[in-house]
């Protein structure tokens, strides 16, 4: 036995703690001054010398990381909006009013086991998802959220935006065919069948907006619609937004359109033999795809992250700055709330008298004042940055229409597979081309400008 | 220091490394094409090589282009392909079916085809910067719709008149009278 063994078994509990933790913390603050003061600034500069790279990195992150929210939210507001339109309550028990419902799905989804049926092509059947997935994620990347906020001004935008939400029908089509399931391979013909039949009158109604705009940018289609309300495409291509309304509720396979895992037919299509988180991505990528289409309507049509008035009012926040506090307005907002929570709790407590504890009316101070103080610091970053604005009306516009499809699949029925297919081929086909006639006889006719960009 | 034009301690460019990498997957899932004997597999390899070379030419400076091979050649064409097989293939029937009986004629036309290639690469003059060249999209459209006009009309007739052959092909002739159905 050495000595150092020795000495460690005379040692109490504290003491074995203390030789541990005290040359953790020591190596700890050491790595902390040597990271901060030779290796943070170097690699400050080897970042911001690379700017579009790490902005492209952050980009990819980001829009992955969004899509978690996104299709949480939607998976809820779906349960609950119609739940309401049924006359039910809805998911209930988890959360304040459900809220936490859908994260709790997705444990449940996680944890399930990861089954695939005897006979299944494993490769195609693992790949299936992951293609569906991708192919919904990587169109989040041309969306302009805001002035500043998108992943990449691609000149091509919408085109890339069209090419790459084409690559959605082919997971499905992996998935039917690999599931080894002819309900499965009938929802994946279905689904291939509807999706490239409807994505012609989807690019043709998309074409006469980007015959107004001069560009294929989405961040251009944005800029031209700048302005008010009354600038935006909806009032110039009427019939393009609802031929392209339509056609996308078909793209997304959402009801009335959802023939590719009618349930009363075909089981649940393409998604019948999946399970666990496999399953769960195809989810993840359909409720992204809601999300995605709704955005991409509102930043074609409806002015995307600009204000539908025209703020008439010069404003500036020059007085905020005045004292030059700048940066200081975190910390007072701080104290403010401090401040707040505390005579307001004390108010309660003292009007209330005996119905309230202490710690009860100062947590429904706290409530009340960070309402308020959120509100008031939310109000100022709308008014001072442009960026905040923007993606206020953004999410806004864009909810409204998530809302819509929501609404839909409470409401609609189904279509049939051949009314689906003929009102592709005979009604919104020739609709689209002759939107997309006016607009370009209407163009050289106004002899309106069409700069080529 | 921003991330050179070249491997770091090499002289090889990155885009040279790109377009090794870009055509290795071309190559390698165009021979899966032809060697697999699952016809699925096959076409999803085809779509693999043609994803390689939509990125080819991303890295030749013509990101519309690489785009219109994604909408046109795996959203649709691969797609329909694909649809094809899957209507036709039953899953009972043996899915590895010994599909090459004309492998001396493809032989010949291969060889047909690489020496026509070898020919044009080794009679044209290359430019020999190599520099990437970023083609306009408004640079193409005036040349289609300009220069090119009646060639591009003359194909658009053609496929026109593909597509009401093949309805015609498809159509069902309808039942003379009702006696006949019974």
């Amino acid at each position: 036995m050495t000595l150092a063994a020795r000495t460690w078994g005379r040692m109490s509990l504290t003491a074995r703690l203390t030789a541990i933790l005290l040359p953790l913390a020591v190596l700890l603050a050491v790595g902390t001054v040597v990271g901060i003061v030779f290796i943070l600034p170097p690699t400050m500069d080897f970042l911001g010398a690379n700017m579009p790279l790490v902005r492209f990195v952050v980009a990819v992150v980001g829009i992955l990381v969004l899509t978690i929210p996104t299709a949480f939210v939607l998976i809820y507001m779906e349960l609950k909006v119609i739940a309401r339109m049924n006359l039910r309550v809805g998911p209930n028990r988890i959360g304040p009013w459900g809220a936490a419902m859908s994260l709790f799905h997705g444990f449940k989804v996680l944890s399930k086991e990861d089954f695939a049926p005897t006979g299944a092509d494993l490769t195609v059947f693992t790949l299936a998802p992951v293609v569906t997935f991708l192919a919904s994620v990587m169109t989040l990347l041309v969306i302009p959220f805001a002035p500043g906020i998108f992943g990449q001004d691609l000149n091509i935008g919408v085109l890339y935006f069209f090419a790459m939400g084409g690559l959605a029908v082919l997971g499905l089509l992996m998935a039917g065919w690999a599931s080894f399931n002819k309900y499965s391979l009938l929802g994946g013909l279905r689904s291939a069948a509807q999706i490239v039949s409807y994505e012609i009158p989807l690019t043709i109604s998309v074409v006469g907006v980007v015959l107004l705009a001069g560009t294929m940018s989405m961040n251009g289609i944005v800029l031209s619609q700048s302005g008010s309300a009354l600038d935006w495409f909806a009032f110039k291509q009427p019939l393009a937004v609802l031929i392209f309304f339509i056609a996308a509720t078909a793209e997304a396979n959402r009801t009335p359109f959802d023939m590719t895992e009618a349930d009363s037919e075909i089981v649940a299509g393409f998604a019948t033999e999946y399970s666990g988180m496999r399953f769960g991505f195809f989810f993840f990528a359909e409720y992204v795809n809601v999300f995605i289409i709704s955005a991409l309507l509102v930043t074609l049509f409806f002015g995307g992250w600009t204000a539908p008035i025209n703020w008439p009012w010069p404003y500036n926040l020059n007085w905020l700055d005045a004292a030059g506090i700048g940066i200081l307005w975190i910390p007072i907002a701080l104290v403010a709330l401090v401040v707040a929570t505390d005579i307001l709790g004390a108010a309660i407590w003292l009007i209330g008298g005996r119905e309230w504890s202490a710690p009860s009316a100062f947590g429904l101070g706290l409530l009340i004042a960070g309402a308020g103080v959120t509100a008031a610091v939310g109000l100022a970053c709308f008014i001072a940055f442009d960026w905040v604005q923007g993606i206020f009306w953004f999410f806004a516009k864009t909810y409204v229409f998530v809302f819509t499809f929501v609404w839909m699949r409470g409401t609609l029925p189904r279509v049939r597979v051949d009314q689906l297919m003929g009102f592709a081929w005979k009604w919104l086909l020739p609709a689209s081309l002759l939107n997309l006639f006016v607009t370009a006889a209407a163009i050289i006719i106004l002899n309106q400008p069409v700069i080529p960009r | 220091m921003p991330i050179g034009q070249t491997l770091p301690f090499t002289a090889v460019r990155w885009d040279d490394v790109l377009f090794v990498v870009l055509a290795i997957m071309l190559l390698g899932s165009a021979l899966l094409v032809v060697t697999m004997r699952d016809i699925i597999r096959c076409g999803l390899a085809m779509i693999a090589s043609f994803a390689s070379l939509a990125g080819i030419y991303v890295l030749l400076g013509n990101p519309l282009l690489a785009a219109t091979q994604v909408l046109v050649y795996i959203g649709a064409i691969s797609i329909l392909v694909l649809f094809a097989i899957m209507l036709t293939q039953t899953k009972n029937a043996p899915t590895r079916l010994v599909f090459q009986t004309q492998a001396w004629i493809g032989a010949v036309a291969a060889v047909v085809i690489a020496a026509i290639i070898a020919g044009t690469v080794l009679t044209t003059t290359w430019p020999s910067t190599g520099a990437v060249a970023w083609t306009a999209t408004s640079d193409i459209a005036t040349m289609l719709f300009g220069q090119y006009v009646l060639p591009f009309e003359v194909v658009s007739v053609l496929l026109t008149a593909a597509v009401v052959g093949g309805v015609l092909l498809a159509r069902r002739e309808p039942p003379a009278d009702k006696e006949d159905r019974s």
